[in-house]
């Protein structure tokens, strides 16, 4: 891990190199056939590089074998020089022809190895040219030896002999050695060189791979990250997108086609965020359209009941007992009427999130209380029992109590208005950390197919009832919201023919984030 | 002599109730249709009470109800808040204000009766 973070650390050199590769106005094709480009290059430079160094290692191989060619022309010379000596001379003590013939060919023959060593020994010609010089002395005195001898003067030339050819023969002797040393230290400081020359091309070669090497990896790196950043930006923009965050754009150095996306996403963005916001708007307009409707409908509506009751309290005048009974119809639909309107702007609050909740501390078993107070003369008009048990020293809970009452109220009143005869109960208790209200009734049940359905907006179970027995098939969906609201669930347990039980969860501390879902 | 309730209220319906209602209850009104007429007949009549609307153009039922409490004299008439949104937390914004009691709309003409003799028994 430790490398990898020194690899992303930031750094400035490179961030510059990144930035200035990003700033680039190409193509990421371009870019990276540039990159490649460059390193196959690298790569030929390299060949050419090997290749002249082997051909240096030749030439000095080369230099080599003429040097040892050389010491074996030097050391044939020296040879000859010695064999020859000793042949002229043992020669020269016995005065026959056949032999003194013999020696003057040798020494021609040592004049051929003479000529030979022109050729090999170019750089010695001062040397060679004393060698030529003495030879040339030695085959005069050794001339004028034979030519005494045949002229039978023997004593003459063993005394020029050994005055004269001696020193001479010695004198090529050293000669020859001499060019042998020569030939033999030129080989030496060859080896020595050509060690050198290796050792240096050695260097060149691994200094030029090293360099290609970094060359190529740092233009890898370089280029990747010129890459990698602005597709992490764009990501992150993205993320944003996706979070519903439309105020932030993508800011990238790149000028390739990276850049043309990062300047798609912008605009991309931009959009969104300019259609999210008269989504908004759209929304706001409703919800306050919904608001103003419904207020301009509850007004005139207020004013039909509020002078329907005055006619009903006999304020202005006796009614006859007949008409009483339409006053009463007309009170009762008044009402229907004005608890649709209710139940529609609630819902359309919650459904616009501007529904929040009065969140403060509340005793369930007041709000049970509340509800059962509210609802028994409707159960006794049916005649049914109206029962509640809530568990002793509840604790109190956090929560909006009249919103709960609300909930709690439409499950009672669903309850005595679906059930003919029986009883209907209310229990509360606590159970881990939430209130748990249960209503039971011995209403007809809930088939299992639509006990889903009941909860969403507009639906009950036989849609003749909802006249029949009056609501607005709202209420169930609205208690649904708020005991969501409050972080808790509701459900139905029930059977056809064997009545039905609402439940909810309450938890007693809420969670705030919930608190306007 | 009989009390006097004055009525702020710009809907003419719902003035004709509470005054059909009221007077057949025996009481005395004095009707105001905006807020201003309200303060006005507030401080020269110096009702026993006053119902007081909230929604109202130009000067709501608030800020009437705000210059009613804050002027002496006139702070000590129980003022009874009518709202028409009876969920939006407009109860504690009737307290605020200084209002003395508050009933939601729809009211039933029983219900504010009632409400209307816990001040003038």
């Amino acid at each position: 891990m430790t490398s990898l973070a020194s690899w992303t650390r930031p750094n400035r050199i490179r961030d510059l190199l990144v930035e200035s590769v990003a700033r680039v106005p190409a193509r990421v094709q371009t870019k990276l056939l540039a990159a490649f480009l460059t390193i196959v290059g690298l790569l030929i430079v390299l060949g050419a590089v090997g290749l002249s160094v082997l051909s240096g290692i030749n030439d000095r191989t080369d230099e080599l074998i003429k040097l040892q060619r050389k010491i074996a022309a030097y050391r044939q010379v020296q040879h000859d020089t010695t064999s020859q000596l000793y042949g002229i001379s043992t020669a020269l003590l016995s005065p026959d022809d056949r032999m003194l013939d013999a020696a003057l060919r040798q020494l021609n023959q040592f004049g051929y190895d003479l000529d030979r060593l022109e050729f090999v020994a170019k750089d010695e010609a001062e040397l060679l040219g004393r060698v030529r010089r003495e030879y040339k002395g030695f085959i005069d005195v050794v001339t004028n030896v034979v030519d005494l001898i045949r002229s039978g003067n023997a004593a003459e030339a063993r005394k020029k002999q050994i005055e004269k050819a001696g020193p001479l023969a010695d004198r090529l002797e050293r000669l020859t050695n001499q060019l042998v040393n020569i030939a033999e230290a030129d080989m030496v400081g060859a080896i020595d060189a050509t060690e050198g020359a290796y050792r240096k091309s050695q260097f060149i070669v691994i200094g030029f791979v090293l360099g290609s090497i970094l060359l190529a990896l740092g233009l890898g790196y370089v280029i990747s990250w010129s890459l990698i950043e602005p597709v992490t930006e764009i990501g992150a923009g993205l993320r944003q997108i996706a979070a519903g965050d439309f105020t932030q754009r993508v800011r990238i150095v790149n000028r390739d086609e990276l850049s043309t996306l990062a300047a798609d996403l912008n605009r991309t963005s931009e959009e969104l965020g300019r259609l999210y916001q008269q989504l908004e708007a759209a929304s706001r307009h409703k919800s306050e359209f919904l608001a103003n409707t419904s207020h301009e409908l509850r007004t005139p509506l207020n004013a039909i009941l509020g002078y329907t009751e005055l006619i009903q309290d006999n304020i202005y005048g006796e009614v006859p007992e007949k008409i009483r009974e339409i006053l009463d119809r007309v009170q009762s639909n008044g009402r229907h009427l004005l608890g649709l309107i209710n139940d529609v702007l609630d819902l359309s609050k919650i459904e616009a999130g501007q529904l929040t909740l009065s969140i403060a501390d509340y005793s369930i078993k007041e709000v049970v209380q509340t509800v059962v107070a509210s609802t028994e003369s409707l159960a006794a008009e049916k005649k049914l029992l109206l029962k509640a048990d809530v568990a002793e020293d509840l604790p109190s809970g956090e929560g909006d109590e009249r919103r709960i009452t609300q909930a709690l109220l439409n499950l009672v009143g669903n309850a005595i208005k679906f059930t003919e005869t029986g009883e209907i109960a209310v229990h509360a208790a606590a159970v881990n950390g939430a209130f748990e209200v249960a209503v039971t009734d011995t209403g007809p049940g809930i088939a299992a197919a639509d006990q889903q359905r009941i909860f969403e907006e507009f639906q009950q179970v036989d849609s003749s009832s909802t006249r029949r027995k009056g609501g607005t098939g709202l209420g169930l969906s609205i208690s649904k919201r708020i005991i969501e609201m409050h972080g808790g669930r509701i459900w139905v347990e029930s059977e056809l023919g064997r009545g039905s039980v609402f439940r909810f969860t309450l938890p007693l501390r809420p969670g705030i984030g919930r608190a306007s879902a | 002599m009989s009390k006097r309730i004055l009525v702020v209220e710009d809907q003419e319906d719902n003035r004709r109730i509470v005054r059909d209602l009221l007077t057949s209850a025996g009481y005395e009104l004095l009707e105001a249709a905006t807020g201003e007429e309200g303060v006005r007949l507030a401080e020269s009549h110096r009702p026993d009470l006053i119902l007081m609307d909230i929604q109202m153009p130009v000067l709501d039922g608030y800020e009437a109800t705000r210059r009613i409490k804050g002027t002496d004299g006139l702070r000590q008439i129980p003022i009874i808040v009518v709202t028409s949104y009876a969920l939006s937390g407009d109860d504690a914004k009737a307290r605020a204000a200084g209002a003395d009691a508050y009933v939601a709309k729809p009211f039933s003409p029983r219900e504010l009766l009632a409400k209307i003799r816990q001040f003038l028994p």
